[in-house]
Order: structure tokens, then sequence, then C-alpha cells
């Protein structure tokens, strides 16, 4: 193993990755899903064509790009860092996206989803503060 | 009762799917390097591991329930309460994995839950409503379900393909007098099956100039022995000798015999075909006649099942017949046949030597499979005999076929995972009833479902009855469905098991390599 240094520098990088993935690439495809319009199954023609927008739709295709980078990014983390601190740690999603809601697309925030907000950013402060990896090391490197 | 049933099925299969993920990627070990090519054999080594796949399947279902409870319930609902899956992570956590959360990590998440909860109970912001996400999944159901029927399509086509010509050359496959090369018969066996003694005969009865029979048996008490010297006594006029096979080369005993046997040969054309197989009297001239082509590497055979119809027997059969002779003639007219079945094994000497004979398949569990994809790899061409051999599919319990099943299974998925995931489309059934349930209306899920009935059927019927004239599978097809099902669930199972059971032993499979588990010297 490399300095904790490293070692943590690593686990931040994939986290920071992990949310921008997930939840841009979760938005990416519904919109790509919503452009592609509704799928008319009562012919064949238009099923056939509804079909062909979604295969030939950039959008979609970007969008399970960036699924398939998350899940592999979620793979790769997995392999040194606790479970239970990459999974709340990742829940910072959470809270970034009724914040940007608000800062980019000026939707309402009530009172009751600021201390929401707060409370994640609270317990992933405290997340923070625990080791990345609790279990012994499988394999000698 | 709805609402909390799907919340703690949402909850425990996306939590139990995490943590299996977890602990396939914690049995890989720490990743240190993340140049691209690295990634790349990382997720590659991931996936061949059980707990990883039972974790995507979990995380899957997870997924596409909790999208169905976003079409059932608010938002505001839905995400406080799945948030109840940081705390079962937790707990999965440190019971499964053995991680060790301390107070910190305990406050950090209960804040965080609690902090999502009040964040999303209140009405989403109009910009981040998922409104038409469970139209979105039933569309990708409904196209995805149309991929076992297109599959059934292609059967039926290269089923035509095959036996348009095949049944033209049935029986008819002469090669010329002086091409009729002397043969090598093999015969690994391993006790008894039923009809021993007849099947064994049907090669005594062969219509050909030169052969000879050679039967391997580990131990003078294998019950098949007095077998083959009635054989021998009946016979007087053909060559056939059995020969005892002391030393054991690998885990394979099977292959380990043949090693031996190839030594034993005097000719050049080998046959080797499993113990249950029964031939009609032409059959080694049509072997010899493929032969002719100088390209043909190895011949193998397809196979139908003889007059057993007791229920398991017969399942057993009209799987074979319409399942797996239907994907071998898919393969075949796809990318042309890279691996050969036990029902027949037929090749030279010289080509066995050019990949470095059976020695270098010792430890191999599937090894009729091996065979054919090394030789194919050497640029030589499988080919298929006009004619099925006939197979007798044993009376068995329900257990043991599923057990074989199983076993076969996990074979294929340890030396071809890609293309074992990929036999997801070929399970017709629950993609017709996953279509059927998502279908916007009855007419399209009675659509999905009629489709599954009359292609699977077609198929079968050009496989089995129109190709291969499979008795059996003529008198027994209805049970296609219930074998279809079965298949499904045993291919599930395959992906959490690694360990099989074979011959009395139990090995582990690593790259198709069987590894004993426990170490036994020697058959008793």
């Amino acid at each position: 193993m490399t300095a904790p240094k490293t070692h943590h520098t690593k686990t931040y990088v994939l986290l920071f990755l992990l949310v921008l993935l997930g939840s841009v690439g979760n938005t990416i495809l519904s919109k790509g899903m919503k452009d592609a319009g509704d799928l008319d199954i009562s012919h064949f023609a238009s099923l056939a064509a509804g079909a062909a927008r979604v295969l030939t739709s950039g959008t979609i295709w970007a969008g399970i790009a960036m699924m398939l980078a998350f899940m592999v990014c979620h793979m790769l983390v997995l392999s040194w860092a606790d479970y239970s601190f990459v999974m709340p740690f990742s829940a910072i999603a959470y809270a970034l996206v009724p914040l940007l809601a608000y800062l980019f697309l000026h939707e309402q925030v009530s009172t009751a989803r600021w201390i929401g907000i707060v409370l994640i950013v609270l317990g992933v402060v405290l997340i923070n503060r625990t080791p990345h990896r609790t279990t012994p090391q499988g394999t000698p490197d | 009762m709805r609402t909390a049933s799907i919340l703690i099925f949402v909850v425990l299969t996306g939590t139990g799917g995490e943590i299996c993920l977890t602990h396939a990627m914690k049995l890989l070990g720490e990743v240190h390097d993340f140049h691209p090519r690295a990634i790349v054999s990382f997720v590659l080594r991931a996936l061949r591991v059980g707990w990883l796949w039972i974790g995507v399947l979990l995380m899957t279902a997870s997924f596409f329930s909790f999208l169905a409870m976003l079409s059932w319930f608010p938002v505001s609902f839905v995400i406080p309460a799945t948030s109840l899956a940081y705390v079962a992570g937790a707990i999965g956590a440190k019971i499964f994995l053995g991680e060790q959360l301390n107070g910190t990590r305990w406050a950090g998440i209960l804040l965080i839950c609690f902090g999502v909860g009040m964040a999303w109970a209140d009405n989403l912001p109009a910009s981040l409503h998922y409104p038409s996400m469970i139209t979105v999944i039933r569309r990708v159901i409904l196209a995805l379900a149309a991929g076992p029927l297109f599959y059934y399509l292609v059967g039926i086509y290269s089923a035509w393909r095959f036996f348009r010509v095949a049944h033209r050359q049935a029986g008819r496959l002469q090669p010329a007098k002086e091409e009729t090369p002397a043969i090598s018969v093999f015969k690994p066996i391993c006790g008894l099956d039923p009809g021993a003694y007849e099947n064994f005969a049907s090669f005594c009865r062969q219509d050909y100039p030169e052969f000879e029979m050679l039967f391997a048996v580990n131990d003078l008490q294998d019950p098949a022995v007095p077998v083959v010297q009635k054989l021998m006594a009946d016979f007087p006029g053909r060559s056939i000798r059995l020969i005892v096979v002391a030393e054991r080369l690998g885990a394979n005993t099977k292959v380990s015999n043949l090693c031996r046997l190839v030594r034993e040969a005097r000719h050049d054309l080998l046959v080797i075909t499993d113990s249950d197989v029964q031939v009609e009297p032409g059959y080694l001239q049509s072997v010899a006649a493929m032969f002719r082509d100088p390209g043909v590497g190895g011949v193998t055979a397809l196979y139908r099942g003889r007059d057993n119809l007791q229920f398991v027997a017969a399942m057993d059969c009209v799987g074979s017949s319409a399942a797996f002779c239907g994907a071998a003639l898919v393969a075949r007219e796809l990318e042309g046949l890279k691996f050969m079945m036990g029902s027949t094994m037929a090749t030279m000497k010289q080509r066995l030597a050019e990949i470095g004979g059976f020695e270098a398949m010792v430890d191999l569990h599937s090894d009729d499979y091996e065979l054919g994809r090394r030789i194919a790899a050497r640029g030589y061409r499988i080919e298929l005999l006009p004619e099925p051999v006939w197979m007798a599919f044993p009376s068995q319990t329900l257990g043991a076929y599923l057990r074989h099943e199983l076993r076969w299974a996990i074979g294929i998925r340890n030396i071809r995972p890609g293309g074992h995931f990929g036999m997801l489309f070929t399970h017709g059934l629950p993609w017709a009833i996953a279509a059927a349930w998502f279908a916007p209306s009855a007419a399209i899920a009675a659509g999905y479902l009629g489709g599954y009935f009359v292609l699977r059927f077609a198929m079968a019927w050009a496989v089995g009855v129109w190709g291969l004239h499979d008795p059996v599978l003529r008198r027994r097809v209805w049970l296609l469905p219930l074998r279809d099902l079965l298949s499904f669930f045993v291919w599930l199972a395959s992906f959490g098991m690694n360990r099989i059971e074979w011959r009395g032993s139990s090995f582990t499979l690593e790259k198709g390599r069987m590894i004993p588990v426990v170490p036994r010297a020697g058959r008793t």
C-alpha cells in the first residue's frame, strides 16, 4: 500500500466521479428517453421507428456510457474502501441535487429541505472522519 | 401491506446486491493501477466472480422495483422511505462484511438518513420528476423480450439450412473404396448405462472395412467389463481391446483415459463416443467421408433420444434435442462450430498432436467443448454428421437431472462467461412472462405469450422432429415449457456456484480447470 495520503486521494476522486456520473447519467438518460417520445406499439412500423429513435439517440448512449462508467467507479472504490463508508458518502448527491436546482434552476427550497440538506452534509462530514477501510487486506500487495 | 412489502423488497435486494458486489471486489483486492488497460483487465477479472453476478442480479431487481414504486407513489414518499437502505446497508456491512462501525460512522449514517427524509419529503422541484420512468422500463422490457423470439426464428432458419442438405446426405455419405482409412473407435467408460451391450454392439456392426474398438476402464471390477467380454465373444471377427488404465494424469479421468487410448491406437483416424451412444451401421462411413475434405479437423454429431418416456428422462431428451441441438445449429450457422459434443468427437492423430494432445486437457471439465475449440483455433473446421446418433437418456430423479444440468451450466459459465450470460436471450418463457406483466394492454401480453409458444414449439419441431427425427421429442414436446422454466432457474443458480460434483468427487472450477476440493487417490 502506498502512503495513506494517496490512498485517501483516490477514494475522494472516485467518490466525486461516482456522484457526478450517477446524477448526470441518470438525468441524461431520462432526458434522452423523454426526447425519444412515447413508443407507439400499435403498428410494427411505428414500433420500429420508435426503437430506431431510441437506438440512434446520442443522448441515450451518452447516458448509458455514463452509467457504465459509474458502475466501474463503484467497483473500483469498493475494491478497497468500506461499503459502510462509500454508501452513505454517496448520499451527498441527495443534497447536491436540490442545491443545484436552487442555484441554477431557481427552484424554491423550503425550510424543511434546507434542514435536510444541512443534515446530509453534517452526516457526510462525520462519515469522513472515520477510516476508509476497517477490514483486513485480502491480498498482499 | 403492498407498500411495506415492496419497500422491504427494494431495500433488501438493493442492500444485498451491493453487499455481494462489495464482497466480490474485496476478493479481487485493492486496485492500485488506474491505467485504462489495468481497469479493463480488473473489470474482466471481476466478471468471473460469481458474487458479482448475484450482486448485479439483485441490484437490477431492486432498481426495477424502485421504478415500479415510483410509478405508484410520489417521489416525496419513495426517496425518504428507501433511505432506510442506509441503515440496512450499515447493519449488513457489519454482519456480512465484517466492517467495524464506530459511533461516529453510525451518527453520520443516521444524520444522512434523516437528512434525505427531510430534504425529499417535500414535493420535488418540477424539473426533477421521473414521470415517464415506468414507461421507459416497460419499453425496455418489451424490446428485450423480443430477443428470444428472434432467437427462435434464427433457430428455425439454422435448422432448415442444415437439415435441408443433411437429409439428402443421410445414409448416402460413402467414401470411395480407396478412401476408407482404418479407424480406432474409443469408448472411455465408467460404470454401466442401461442398454450398454446394444450401444456397444452397434459399433461392432459397422459396415466399414477396417476398424478397431478400444474400451478403457479404470478398474477391472467395473460393471462394464463383463459386457465388453461378452462383446468380444459375440464378435470374434472384430478387433476389440479392453484396456485397464491405472495411471491418472489429472482431475478429469475420462481425458486421462483418452491419453492412454491415443497411445494404444493403431490407426490415425480416432472416433470417440460417450458410452451411452448408439449408432446406425453407416456411421463410420459418414465420419470417414467427412474427413475427405482436408480442411475438416474434427467431426461431431447431434443426438436424439431413444425410447425412454420416463418423465425426467423425456424432459432431459426434450431439452437436449430442442434446446441444446438447436443452440448448436445456431452457433454453426452464425460463426461455424467451434466445439464438439460428447456424442461424437472424431479427429486425426496429427490434429491432436498439433494442439498438444489430450495431455494438455487432463484437468479440464468440458473436454468435448475444449477439443473442438482448440482444433478450430488451429484453423480447421468442425463439421456435423448429417445423421444424429442415438442417445439413451437414463431414467432418473428430478434432483439428479437438475444437478447434472447445473454442473453443465457452471462448466459453460466458467469457460465462456460472456456467452453464458448471453443465454439470457435464449430463455423465452421468463421474458414472455415479464413482457406480459408489463404490457400496456391484454392484447400485447397475449401476443408475447402466444409468440413464445408458437415460435418455441416451431423451433423444437424444426430441430427435433423434422430435423433429428427424435421419437421422444415428438411424443413429449409439451414438456418444453416446463423444461424451459427449470432451465432458466438452473441458469440463474449457475451464477452463484463454482463447485461441482463429478463421479463422486468435489471440484471447484477455475477457467474450465477442475481443482479437487477433497483430493482422492483413485476411485474405489
